[in-house]
């Protein structure tokens, strides 16, 4: 193997990369813009539900009931209306998303011992909000009838009102939230999304660099040439990972500064390790551009794959320890698993190689066989 | 003795002597390729000698591409054997070992160039690719930037380069590690004629001048004569394989031109009797089989029986008639029907436009900064068939494009079937067909559907849809294919079919842009055949762009296009008399001495003496005289000098480069 022919052809490759803008545009923009729309996209906390109140009863129990509500961050108060019919277009042109309605006598039933019925309506048409409205609905509830349950122990029996918070709730569950304290989801998501996006943009960017050279023609200036194909394909990984990995970093500081998730673990391991990722991925492009022969053949097969390695495979959206049998053994082969390991544990559970050291290994025997099965496949005298 | 002349001349010059020993360089044998179900090509042998010049030549669809890359170790093939320099090409490793002899430059202009590197960058891509020493690469990238004109270029972006640039680029690139054979796919494919010359020029130097051997493939028949072996390839098979004369020879017959007063009777006459007549402007050119000259020209005579003929003479049988002769008399011309637009009056409009079918006033269009089209202007009379010639790049397309309504212009009018191209972009549409480059016709649609699609855009009510669709099923041959589905359809049925789908709602001028370019010449004598009924029966006027530059013979009227400005106008026969009288006639001589013919003849003052083949070609005004000069100089006798008929190419080829500069500056420059 003679390295400046290797070298010839990745210089070649640079000047084309840097040259060519839609290439360029391909090359840097694209992963920042998907990391930064899947940003967005990806995140499901809903916050600042839109929401009225109708106060049939107007009275200060009533009043503070309501207050609950308006002081809390999931909700942003739009202000009480006169009538449930005044609140329908509201709710109709969607500028409303919940409305609750205290019915008349709040305070004289409530102060008589009587069950109140509290009716809230709320936008059913997307009902993964509809859940989470109801569950902050249901919690605030619980929490101002579990005060009122216990005041009004104490006041009926004399003990003090922490004593009777204690009798009404013997059992109660303290949730911590470890490595994510505040419960953000852009946390988790955005370390996961440097998986994603590196699985999609290293191997597009390396099979149409490849393919392209077929589409155009130029490839036959390889194959008629001295340079072997281990020659070629080093000259051609080299710059195309380079690529991969710059965009990594950049996905990494947009992960960190952008969205703010912690990068609480080992650094120097985790830009190893995505090294070995970025190489295996770019190799994956260029098993793609051996089998198929347009760009845009290349640019389908390489997103439908990812998809699918990343949706199904990956333990981003189902975790691989609830997968069985092919499923589970796909899912092992495929690197996107081991990587998205070693990014969640080194954004946010402080780790590095002793942790993920089961999974270092694994990337590295990934990327050594797919590289092998890369240089096994491509030839330099084709059949068409 | 011609050996050793040879090679004493090469030992002065410090070169190594070329070895025209029988040494085979390439032996194919019972080559055959299939791409899955479809077999590319099959039974082919062939073998090329150190030093030569070999030809592969054939329509789009032969096969030629298929073999080179075979030859080239860069494709796997299933039938017979491959050996090139003794090496059998049958696995990858093979194949890898004659690569550092080889150069292989594969199809399309260009095409494996890197358009966002500069020609240097681009040169030494290639060069260091092949671990060429750097100061071997700066020396031999010197001489070959000079010998092809382009060192001015060298900063230059591969994209901004010309057609003939990148070409010439590409042959650089392919020189620059000093292979011993060359494998040039289509080197000339979409070149302007005069780089096209220049290529030949620099390649017949490299040829004779380092023993280097090409195996080259055109489309162009017309290129025959610069080969010193050819194939002539059709459908996977090699029809015919020897010198470009022999090939000629094979078929055996002459060709006769004729003219006649009444030139579409003369030909209806004609068909009855040969098999192979078609117009060539005013003239006819038929041949005539399995007789010699003399005997050829009586024989047409008599077919003429009562009608006028005003000329007639027996001319040299060229390539292209001689492969429609060979596919005839092998029986391998498809069983078409006879396409004839019959009894069945085309019906158009008989609006009358005044005798102007299209005019053009000063047109400009401009995209940017870049001027594609240069203030021009021509006048196409009605009926007339009009030729608009240029290499890629020229501007034909966008003058097409211009007049048709498809695109405004940045200056100048123009009239077309008499709607002013500047008030009534719109009405012109209705009054004119057109038929792209590209291929407009739907190709999972069948040749019904397609029509009456096309009936369809053009408001045409459905009775009148469906005898337009009859009519045009008669014209292009196509009622035993009418359910079938265009993609399925041959290329040359298929382009018939594009031009009937233009000529579905009658219109009065015809607009096509490159519809014959990579049919074969059957094909396109068949579509010209049709061209010519609908300009002489019908008074359609019909504006064709082509490359082909045989087919510019064809034209009653001819334009040549040259970086967007017009550079004739005339028809073909005058434009060749006009250059006659400049520049005279082209002697063709042989001699066995070739590179001391040529140091003579420019020594002694000749116009442009180059290599054509295994033959030198020399400008001379005054033939008759300068046959006894050569001869002299050179020792010839009298009979092996030629006095060669000016071709639409020769034309072509001076008034571009008297444009560019003089023509003796630029044969220095070549010879040197």
């Amino acid at each position: 193997m003679k390295l400046r022919r290797a070298l010839v052809v990745a210089q070649k490759e640079v000047s084309e990369i840097v040259r060519d803008r839609i290439y360029c545009a391909l090359a840097f923009l694209l992963p920042v813009v998907l990391m930064l729309v899947f940003g967005y996209g990806l995140t499901q906390e809903v916050q600042n539900i839109p929401l009225v109140i109708v106060d049939n009863d107007r009275s200060a129990q009533s009043r503070d009931y309501a207050n609950r509500f308006i002081e809390s961050r999931y909700f942003e108060f739009k202000g009480y209306v006169s009538s449930v019919r005044a609140a329908e277009p509201l709710l109709l042109d969607g500028d409303v998303r919940a409305v609750i309605v205290l019915p008349a006598l709040f305070q004289e039933r409530l102060v008589s011992g009587l069950p109140v019925d509290i009716q809230t309506f709320v936008d059913g048409t997307f009902t993964y909000r509809l859940r989470t409205i109801d569950g902050y609905l249901q919690a605030i509830n619980q929490a101002v009838s579990g005060e009122l349950q216990s005041q009004y122990l104490a006041r009926t029996t004399g003990v003090s009102n922490e004593r009777a918070q204690q009798a009404l709730q013997p059992l109660r569950v303290e949730t911590r939230y470890l490595y994510n304290q505040e419960l953000r989801e852009i946390w988790s998501i955005a370390p996961a999304l440097i998986m994603f996006v590196l699985t999609l943009t290293a191997p597009l960017l390396m099979a149409l660099s490849v393919v392209r050279e077929k589409e155009t023609g130029t490839i036959y200036n390889i194959y008629a040439s001295t340079i072997t194909r281990a020659e070629y394909l080093a000259g051609k990984l080299l710059p195309n990972v380079i690529v991969s990995f710059i965009n990594g970093i950049l996905l990494v500081l947009i992960a960190v500064w952008y969205f703010g998730a912690p990068l609480k673990g080992d650094v120097l391991f985790f830009l190893v390790a995505m090294f070995v990722y970025v190489v295996w991925a770019t190799s994956l492009g260029l098993l793609i551009s051996v089998i198929v022969r347009t760009q845009m053949a290349a640019t389908m097969v390489t997103v439908v794959l990812v998809m699918v390695f990343v949706m199904q495979f990956s333990g981003m959206m189902i975790p691989v320890s609830s997968m069985t049998g092919a499923n589970n053994a796909i899912a092992h082969s495929i690197a996107a698993m081991y990587f998205n390991d070693v990014v969640t544990h080194t954004f946010l559970k402080s780790g590095g190689l002793e942790a993920s050291w089961r999974e270092f290994v694994a990337l590295i025997l990934l990327m050594t066989s797919f590289v092998s099965f890369g240089f096994l496949l491509f030839h330099k005298r084709s059949k068409s | 003795m011609g050996e050793t002349a040879l090679v004493s001349e090469f030992r002065l010059a410090g070169k190594q002597p070329p070895h025209f020993t029988n040494q085979s360089i390439i032996k194919v044998e019972a080559f055959g390729k299939s791409y899955r179900k479809t077999v590319a090509v099959s039974d082919v042998n062939l073998e090329v000698r150190r030093g030569q010049l070999y030809g592969l030549l054939g329509p789009d669809g032969a096969g030629k591409s298929s073999l080179m890359k075979a030859v080239a170790g860069v494709m796997s093939f299933e039938a017979g054997n491959v050996g090139v320099f003794d090496v059998r090409l049958d696995s990858e490793a093979a194949s890898e070992t004659i690569k550092d002899r080889i150069g292989f430059m594969p199809q399309g202009l260009g095409l494996n160039l890197y358009p966002e590197l500069s020609v240097e960058e681009n040169i030494d891509f290639f060069a260091r690719l092949r671990l060429v020493p750097e100061h071997e690469l700066f020396e031999r990238k010197q001489q070959l930037l000079a010998m092809t004109r382009l060192a001015p270029f060298r900063n230059r972006l591969m994209k901004k380069l010309s057609g003939g640039m990148k070409q010439k680029l590409g042959l650089i690139c392919t020189l620059i590690h000093e292979p011993e054979l060359l494998i040039l796919d289509e080197p000339t494919t979409g070149v302007d004629p005069v780089s096209r010359r220049d290529f030949w020029i620099i390649l017949s130097n490299l040829v004779r001048e380092r023993g280097i051997t090409a195996l080259v493939t055109t489309a162009y028949m017309d290129e025959a004569s610069r080969f010193h072996r050819i194939s002539l390839m059709y459908e996977g098979k090699v029809l015919a394989e020897g010198e470009p004369e022999r090939v000629c020879e094979m078929a055996e017959g002459s060709v006769v031109m004729l003219k006649s007063a009444s030139q579409t009777q003369a030909i209806e006459v004609l068909r009855q009797v040969f098999p192979q007549v078609q117009p060539e402007g005013n003239w006819i050119r038929l041949f005539v089989d399995g007789a010699k000259a003399e005997e050829a020209v009586l024989q047409t005579r008599d077919a003429m029986g009562e009608l006028t003929v005003n000329r007639v003479h027996a001319e040299e049988t060229e390539l292209e008639d001689a492969f429609t002769a060979l596919l005839r008399h092998k029986g391998l011309t498809s069983l078409d029907e006879e396409t004839t637009l019959g009894s069945v009056n085309m019906e158009t409009n008989t609006e009358s436009l005044n005798g102007i079918g299209i005019e053009a006033l000063e047109l400009t269009k401009n995209f940017g900064e870049f001027t594609a089209v240069d203030r021009v202007s021509f006048k196409v009379a009605e009926g007339e068939i009009f030729g608009l010639l240029g290499a890629n790049g020229a501007g034909k397309t966008t003058v097409i494009k211009v007049l048709t309504g498809i695109m405004p212009a940045s200056r100048g009018s123009g009239n077309v079937a008499g709607a002013n191209l500047t008030h009534l972009g719109r009405a012109i549409k209705q009054r004119i067909g057109y038929m792209s480059q590209q291929f407009s016709l739907y190709t999972d649609l069948t040749v019904v559907e397609n029509i009456l699609l096309y009936a369809g855009i053009y408001g045409l009510r459905p009775v009148e849809a469906r005898a337009r669709c009859d009519w045009i099923c008669t014209m292009a041959g196509l009622h035993s294919h009418i359910n079938e589905r265009t993609s399925r359809l041959p290329v040359g049925m298929r382009q018939r079919l594009a031009l009937g789908c233009a000529l579905v709602h009658r219109p009065r001028v015809l607009f096509l842009d490159e519809p014959t370019s990579g049919i074969d010449p059957i094909g396109r004598q068949r579509f010209w055949k049709i061209l010519f009924q609908l300009s002489r029966e019908e008074g359609v006027t019909v504006l064709v762009t082509t490359h082909y530059m045989s087919e510019a013979e064809h034209c009653d009227h001819l334009v040549l296009m040259h970086a967007g400005r017009l550079v004739a106008d005339a028809s073909p026969e005058v434009l060749k008399q006009e250059v006659e009288t400049e520049v005279g006639r082209i002697l063709e001589l042989d001699s066995p001495h070739a590179k001391h013919a040529l140091e003579h003849l420019a020594a002694n003052g000749f116009n442009n003496p180059v290599m054509f083949g295994k033959h030198i070609h020399v400008w001379s005004k005054y033939p008759e005289s300068d046959v006894v000069r050569i001869s002299d100089l050179l020792g010839l006798e009298h009979a092996a000098i030629r006095v060669r008929d000016l071709s639409m190419d020769d034309v072509f080829v001076h008034r571009i480069r008297s444009l560019e500069r003089p023509v003796s500056t630029v044969t220095e420059e070549l010879m040197s």
